[in-house]
């Protein structure tokens, strides 16, 4: 024996001071980043020259323009909701049961791949160079003129093509997860295939189509760029409205009100989703799927009109990126198509600025909001403390909420003391941490729920202290999650807009502002240019997080589901 | 091994009791003053079915649950608050767990490095206690590469590296197959022997806890019903619970004649059988006969207890009997013999019973 046995009896304090330290911290500044900038909102909402007044909504309730937006609002929600999930399903339902070999479903998730990753209103300007006046397709191609492409019909289009690949990926592990046996016993009972379909398969996956629904709903609700780009005058929404509102009429309180109008129906989706259809789940579909599905759950004719109907989906994504290249690349798309490199150097000089802003912040928010989303992660799953739940509650928040909002309370609670920090890159990076740290308290709690507990009671049970547990074998283990937070939180921050956009500064601004300027502008090839640097940005990012989670996974570390999830 | 294993201390469990609070039910025992002692040295089994609160006893032993009341001791200390990681145990959980990051031997080393051993002591240790469990030539294999049996031994020399004043393992066969589940309990049983570590462990499984331990606590819904060696339980049960639990039994209701000192006449199958008495036996008072079905010798003939044959089933060394006797349905076994006419279905037999090993129960004790 080396040395003295180190199990040193008596009682001993059973408190751990560095895990009450930590979770004190984290509420310090839960409540000073989420909670006060939410609870400024409202404050400047009810109150006037700090007298309680209902004014400013019973204003909403008679101002017939907003109460257009508002309207408008949740139709182009519900469109979307609808539309994307449908798409959604049948790019689900093609991968999950067609039997495609791998070159296709790769090809598959390519084209879902690009829209998620891309800034929000890339499909907007794609739908621009397409449709517009001077556009490829009315004007080049179809000859047409005086065409307009703003208003809702493009606006919608737009808006599921950006965002079907929700849906996918909500629907996609769920139909694949559905036991084909249960498939296969309905066919042998006398069934048609559609019928199956119909009966069995879409029955099960009913919670799967009402979740898809509601994320694409909230995200529709909550998209600020593609409205401002393309809805025009005729079709306002509510964070554009709201933008316009403090930017253009200078009114905070009229846009406190605006986005307090939005905070209604996306915190009834979020609870919706949250606590009434994630419930719903049926557990035989939770359950593992018989790998090879053991017949053909779908006739080849209708394989091959399904294949088609998602190559076309496929080519229509793949045909706005290609001419968001081409554009950049031109020198004026649809007037003067002689090759130039000249909105490049633009964007390397005059936007230079925005580009390394980008960057910096991009850089800090990142390990900041990894880090933050393991600890909360861990923090709800692994240790009992007071308030628990209210604090993975609170974390979601701003994650849930539309970016809209989240940019207007920040503009108002952190314009003036205590906290004033308006016009710096703090808040900034603050606004992205908590906003998309979130996502990696998602995988680190779903991966923390496959790693089980007697791991660390083993460590515990060796002599490790749960300082010691947390270090050797908790954190190695949930490394995936931190690294696919570190993925998400650098990729949103390159692309996000709708909370930012109120968030720039003359100090500081963004990439996605200058693209949203550049639109404003008509300096399309710029616009093309910086959209083209972003993506190109996210997909070098996305392939070394790839390798880094390739790398923990050789070692046997439990799977990450998808790093985007969410 | 290099070091011995340091002098064994006994496992002291004194009245402990494990409240939680249930949905409908209200507060409920998942352990209720429970008390026993392990020697130093002494291999002790938890023996129950599943939620009789063995497990929530041995992870009390272990410092992974707090006791609401009792106290544990291991030899002179107190360790009741002291935290699991400051207690000194090699701990075998049911589903091994293994590090997945960790290889086969960062695994076995894991706790000589928490305690700050030096490099070269650790590998020598950890080579050490490899071979001990055969597992040389694993050290940087996955636990994910490895077979059951293997991760179970990777599991176990984890445990016994660290010198524990105390072992503890918790249903540590369940997920081998049958076979490999007999070789690796009297692995574990010869391993435990040698080092001299007092060993708690916990199964359900009555067959591998005769065959490994020094004694047997029985457990049922939160309270210990008996304990003692195997031989005790099976031969000397204390109620209808533990005789049914422990081995293959007929329970024969019938009727006390005759009770004195330490036996009693039963009054059963339409004669009399002379027991010994557990609990309190009055005459008059229904009884309950304890009768082993290797007790019962079934022959030809009508010397005996009349009875017939309603299966047979012969199973290479022994035959099972399912026999009629009267109203009452009696299993029985007998080892098989090559010669000799076999005994068919439907054969009138003659049962006796050895005497010195029925044992009777008061009727209404469950």
């Amino acid at each position: 024996m080396a040395r003295h046995p180190s199990w040193v009896t008596g009682p001993g304090p059973r408190r751990d001071p560095a895990a009450t330290l930590t979770v004190g911290i984290l509420w310090l500044l839960l409540a000073l980043f989420v909670v006060y900038p939410l609870a400024a909102l409202l404050a400047r909402v009810l109150f006037d020259q700090g007298r309680f007044t209902p004014d400013g909504i019973t204003g909403l309730l008679v101002d017939r323009n907003q109460i257009r937006a508002f309207v408008n609002s949740l139709l182009l929600g519900l469109g979307v909701g609808i539309g994307g999930t449908l798409v959604g399903l049948l790019f689900a339902f093609t991968a999950a049961r067609a039997r495609l070999n791998r070159t296709l479903l790769t090809l598959l998730d390519a084209a879902v791949l690009l829209p998620l990753v891309s800034p929000p209103f890339t499909s907007a300007i794609a739908m621009i160079f397409s449709f517009g006046p001077r556009g490829l397709i009315t004007y080049d191609l179809l000859g047409l003129k005086g065409v307009t492409v703003y208003g809702v019909t493009s606006t919608l289009a737009s808006e599921i093509l950006t965002y079907f690949p929700i849906a996918y990926l909500t629907l996609r592990p769920l139909i694949a997860g559905i036991d084909s046996n249960i498939e296969g016993m309905a066919l042998s009972l006398g069934a048609s295939r559609w019928r199956v379909f119909r009966t069995v398969t879409l029955p099960l996956a009913i919670p799967g189509l009402a979740n898809a629904f509601l994320l694409l709903f909230a995200a529709s609700l909550a998209d600020f760029a593609t409205p401002l780009i393309l809805a025009g005058n005729s079709f306002p929404v509510l964070p554009t409205q709201a933008y316009l509102q403090i930017t253009g009429l200078f009114d905070l309180r009229g846009g406190a009100v605006l986005s307090f109008a939005l905070l209604l129906p996306a915190l009834a989706v979020f609870l919706l989703q949250r606590y009434w259809v994630s419930r719903r789940y049926y557990t035989t579909v939770t359950g593992k799927g018989a790998g090879q599905a053991p017949f053909d759950s779908i006739a080849p004719g209708v394989r091959a009109v399904l294949l088609a109907a998602c190559a076309l989906v496929a080519l229509i994504v793949l045909y706005f990126y290609a001419l968001l290249l081409y554009a950049s690349l031109v020198v004026a798309l649809g007037a003067n198509h002689a090759f130039t490199l000249a909105h490049y150097r633009v964007i390397f000089t005059d936007g230079a600025k925005a580009i390394v802003d980008t960057l910096i912040i991009a850089g800090i928010a990142m390990p900041l909001g990894g880090l933050y989303g393991v600890l909360v992660g861990y923090f709800v799953t692994r240790k009992r403390f007071p308030g628990q739940r209210t604090m993975e509650m609170t974390s979601m928040l701003d994650y849930a909420l539309p970016g809209t909002i989240v940019g207007i309370a920040y503009l108002i609670a952190f314009n003036t003391p205590p906290v004033q920090i308006t016009g710096t890159a703090l808040i900034i990076i603050a606004c992205y941490i908590f906003r998309y740290g979130p996502t990696g308290i998602r995988t680190t709690v779903a991966l923390l729920q496959q790693i089980d507990r007697s791991l660390e009671e083993a460590s515990n049970g060796l002599g490790a202290g749960s300082g010691t547990t947390f270090r050797r074998v908790t954190l190695p283990l949930i490394l995936p999650a931190f690294f696919a937070a570190l993925g998400v939180v650098f990729i949103r921050s390159m692309t996000a807009i709708s909370a930012t956009i109120f968030l720039v500064s003359v100090g500081w601004t963004l990439i996605t502002v200058k693209i949203l300027q550049d639109m404003t502008e008509l300096a399309l090839g710029p616009a093309a240019a910086f959209s083209v640097l972003v993506v190109a940005i996210v997909f070098v990012m996305i392939a070394v997080i790839g390798q880094v989670l390739n790398l923990f996974r050789a070692q046997g570390a439990p799977r990450m589901t998808s790093m985007l999830g969410g | 091994m290099g070091a011995v294993a340091q002098s064994a201390i006994a496992v002291e469990v004194d009245g402990v009791s494990k409240r939680f609070s249930h949905r409908v039910k209200g507060d409920v025992y998942a352990a209720r003053n429970v008390r026993f002692t392990a020697a130093p040295g002494e291999f002790v089994t938890l023996l129950g079915p599943s939620g009789c609160g063995k497990t929530t006893t041995l992870r009390m032993i272990a410092g992974f649950e707090q006791p609401d009341e009792g106290r544990i001791r291991f030899g002179n200390d107190d360790v009741t608050h002291v935290p699991a990681n400051r207690r000194g145990i090699g701990f075998v959980f049911q589903n091994y767990a293994l590090f997945p990051h960790l290889s086969v031997f960062d695994n076995v080393a894991y706790g000589l490095e928490v305690r700050g051993e030096p490099a070269r002591d650790v590998a020598a240790r950890v080579g050490d206690v490899l071979a001990l469990v055969g597992l040389t030539g694993y050290e940087h294999q996955f636990s994910a590469q490895l077979s059951g049996g293997e991760q179970q031994r990777v599991a176990l020399a984890r445990a016994i590296v660290i010198h524990p004043r105390v072992l503890l393992f918790d249903e540590p066969l369940s997920n081998l197959d049958a076979k490999l589940r007999v070789q690796m309990r009297t692995d574990i049983r010869e391993l435990q022997r040698r080092l001299a570590i007092t060993t708690v462990y916990v199964t359900h499984d009555q067959e591998e806890a005769m065959a490994v331990s020094d004694r047997i606590v029985v457990m049922n819904q939160g309270t210990i019903v008996q304990e003692g060696t195997a031989e005790d339980l099976y031969h000397r049960p204390a109620s209808e619970f533990v005789a049914t639990f422990v081995g293959r039994v007929n329970l024969v209701p019938g009727t006390v004649v005759e009770a004195d000192g330490d036996g009693a006449t039963i009054a059963a199958l339409g004669t009399t059988f002379r027991a010994r008495a557990r609990g309190a036996l009055q005459v008059g008072d229904g009884a309950k006969l304890v009768l082993r079905p290797e007790a019962i010798e079934v022959v030809r003939g009508a010397d005996g207890l009349a009875a017939r044959v309603v299966t047979r089933t012969f199973l290479g060394e022994k035959v099972e009997y399912q026999l009629a006797c009267g109203d009452t349905s009696l299993q029985a076994i007998r080892p098989s013999s090559a010669g000799g006419e076999a005994i068919g279905v439907g054969d009138p037999v003659a049962l006796h019973f050895a005497d010195e090993t029925l044992v009777a129960l008061p009727a209404s004790d469950r």
